[in-house]
């Protein structure tokens, strides 16, 4: 019999996929490492049963492997979604979340955290970059002024303030050039500072963000059409694009004081769900955080076991695959036609 | 309605009653547009715009917009670009089973449902058009406002699309469009209104309207109005040495 309705648009087995790959890469995160954990050891010390790790395995996975992945996958998660939320409300294939001065207002932060040079400075680094980025982002708002609605103008008063903010810290750095190496590792982005008290005031923020920007996503697809077509939709588009906006920038101003500047996810993820589902609605947005949060647990993955026992900047492992890996799917799929 | 020192509406006064069908004409820039977009709410204006006695720009309505020049969003198909119509039907959750038979008699409708993997960046004018009007047309609007919803269809479609738009004023909705189709418009809208630089010229029924000096003088003289066999009028350009 000839179907009566068209396929639903957004099917929650993509969603569910995207949640056990997710379940899985953790699950490998955790296990690999100079000491190789047990899967089912693992999988029983989370469910509490007899027979989990012990003694010094448990302490190397509860204190260090799994804040470690969770951070990861929080980090991801954030960039990814916040990524995605950038391209529909500036219509841009190729907004990414640092796009409005978060990454520069960061980077300047964490850099004067580091020149102060005394150690309780360096443990507010993340107070510092997150400032940062919040600040960056409110003066590219204020000098777009009355015309922030329009993305473009938005767009050009964010590449204003994030030079602004780079010249400055490459001033500040020069100055003091023992903080060159703190500067330029915190830049490459790193996760070895995972803990549970990170990842408990990180995940607050980031889980919030995700939460407002997930359940908003039917809103957010208005902001794909003009501003008039979004409106007779019944959506008020000026509204829906600064709160976006908000949540997008909480969520990588958290995921950048925490983690530093990790780059190419907030790209990479959203093409590749949009590409392999053929989809261009935010309903995807779930599925982008899980696939975002995947990317980087196996990214982090890459950078701790290639070259182990030394450590690769995660941030060069998300562009070393992330940049092929998007040629691929963009031709593949013509994405951008 | 002002840009500048230029105002693009000027002392405009009109009612529009309940499930009528009304037809703006006139030359490019006489500000047709301009009034479709400040009736949607999306526009500031000095004045008042009042629909059942509430303020449009103080409530989104159920109102469907249908632009001559729409953003084509990218990688969007079809199906879920007409989809976008039900969002707020659907409570802006995930769309219900109503939403996609709706979407799916639509499109059969429009002889849409061939092409409904098919991305809206590439389909052409025509197909754009129609794909445009059913998403107009599963949001089940009180009020329909169409730019030029004809201008890029074939004589066929043409028919077509403003039948069905005529079948959903007969179930209670408003339209309000823009025609430079002058003879078509008439066809089907009851009422037409000719705008000159921001102004009504004249506003009226269509037959009287299609019939008037004042359609002549918007248009500088530039037009003639044979009427057919069959009583209906045609309107066709002139050129100047005629």
């Amino acid at each position: 019999m000839k179907s009566q309705e068209i396929d639903r648009i957004w099917h929650w087995r993509i969603t569910a996929g995207a949640a056990l790959l997710l379940f899985f890469v953790m699950l490998l995160g955790v296990s690999f490492g100079p000491i190789p954990l047990d899967f089912f050891q693992i999988v029983r010390t989370i469910l509490g049963l007899d027979g989990g790790l012990q003694d010094e395995e448990r302490i190397l996975f509860l204190q260090l492997r799994l804040p470690r992945v969770a951070l990861a996958a929080l980090v991801g998660a954030a960039l990814a979604t916040s990524g995605a939320v950038y391209q529909t409300v500036f219509r841009n294939p190729l907004a990414d979340p640092y796009l409005l001065g978060a990454a520069a207002g960061a980077g300047l932060g964490a850099t004067l955290a580091l020149t102060r040079g005394n150690q309780s400075f360096y443990a507010a680094l993340p107070l510092f970059a997150f400032v940062g980025a919040v600040l960056a982002v409110l003066a590219t708002f204020l000098i777009s002024g009355k015309s922030s609605a329009n993305p473009a103008t938005l767009l050009l008063s964010g590449i204003a303030i994030g030079s602004f903010a780079t010249a400055f810290q490459t001033y500040l750095q020069q100055r003091k050039s023992e903080v060159l190496r703190p500067v330029y590792s915190w830049i490459l982005g790193q996760l070895t500072v995972a803990d549970w008290q990170v990842i408990k005031w990180a995940g607050f923020y980031i889980v919030v963000a995700l939460f407002i920007l997930i359940r908003m996503s039917r809103l957010l697809d208005g902001l794909l059409l003009s501003d008039e077509e979004a409106f007779s939709l019944g959506i008020s588009p000026k509204k829906i694009r600064i709160i976006a906006i908000a949540a997008a920038t909480l969520a990588t101003a958290t995921a950048v004081s925490a983690s530093g500047l990790i780059g190419f996810v907030g790209i990479v993820v959203p093409h590749l769900v949009r590409g392999l589902t053929k989809r261009a609605t935010n309903r995807a947005l779930f599925t982008v955080a899980l696939s975002g949060a995947a990317f980087l647990v196996l990214a982090d993955l890459g950078s701790r076991t290639l070259l182990s026992p030394a450590e690769l900047p995660i941030g060069v492992i998300t562009a070393f695959v992330g940049a092929p890996f998007l040629l691929f799917v963009l031709r593949a799929k013509r994405v951008l036609n | 309605m002002r840009y500048g020192d230029f105002y693009a509406l000027d002392h405009l006064n009109l009612d529009i009653p309940r499930g009528s069908w009304t037809c703006l004409v006139g030359p490019n820039g006489a500000g047709k547009t301009t009034l479709l977009k400040t009736l949607l709410g999306n526009k500031a204006y000095d004045g008042s715009i009042v629909i059942d006695g509430v303020e449009t720009y103080k409530h989104l309505r159920n109102v469907a917009f249908v632009p001559q020049r729409p953003e084509i969003p990218v990688g969007m198909d079809v199906s879920e670009y007409v989809m976008l119509g039900r969002a707020r039907l659907d409570g802006w959750g995930r769309e219900s089973r109503t939403s996609r038979q709706i979407v799916h008699q639509m499109l059969e409708k429009m002889h849409l449902s061939g092409m409904r993997h098919q991305l809206v960046a590439q389909l052409s004018g025509g197909e754009m058009q129609r794909v445009l009007i059913a998403r107009a047309l599963v949001q089940e609007p009180e009020l329909l406002i169409l730019d030029e919803p004809t201008s890029a269809l074939d004589l066929h479609h043409q028919i077509a699309t403003l039948d069905h738009i005529e079948s959903l004023q007969k179930s209670g909705a408003t339209i309000v469009s823009t025609m430079h189709d002058i003879t078509l418009g008439a066809m089907y809208a009851e009422r037409i209104i000719i705008m000159q630089k921001g102004r009504v010229l004249l506003d009226g029924p269509s037959d009287a309207v299609i019939h008037s000096p004042e359609l002549k003088t918007a248009f500088d003289d530039r037009i003639s109005i044979h009427t057919l066999d069959n009583g209906r009028p045609v309107i066709i350009a002139t050129r100047n040495s005629s």
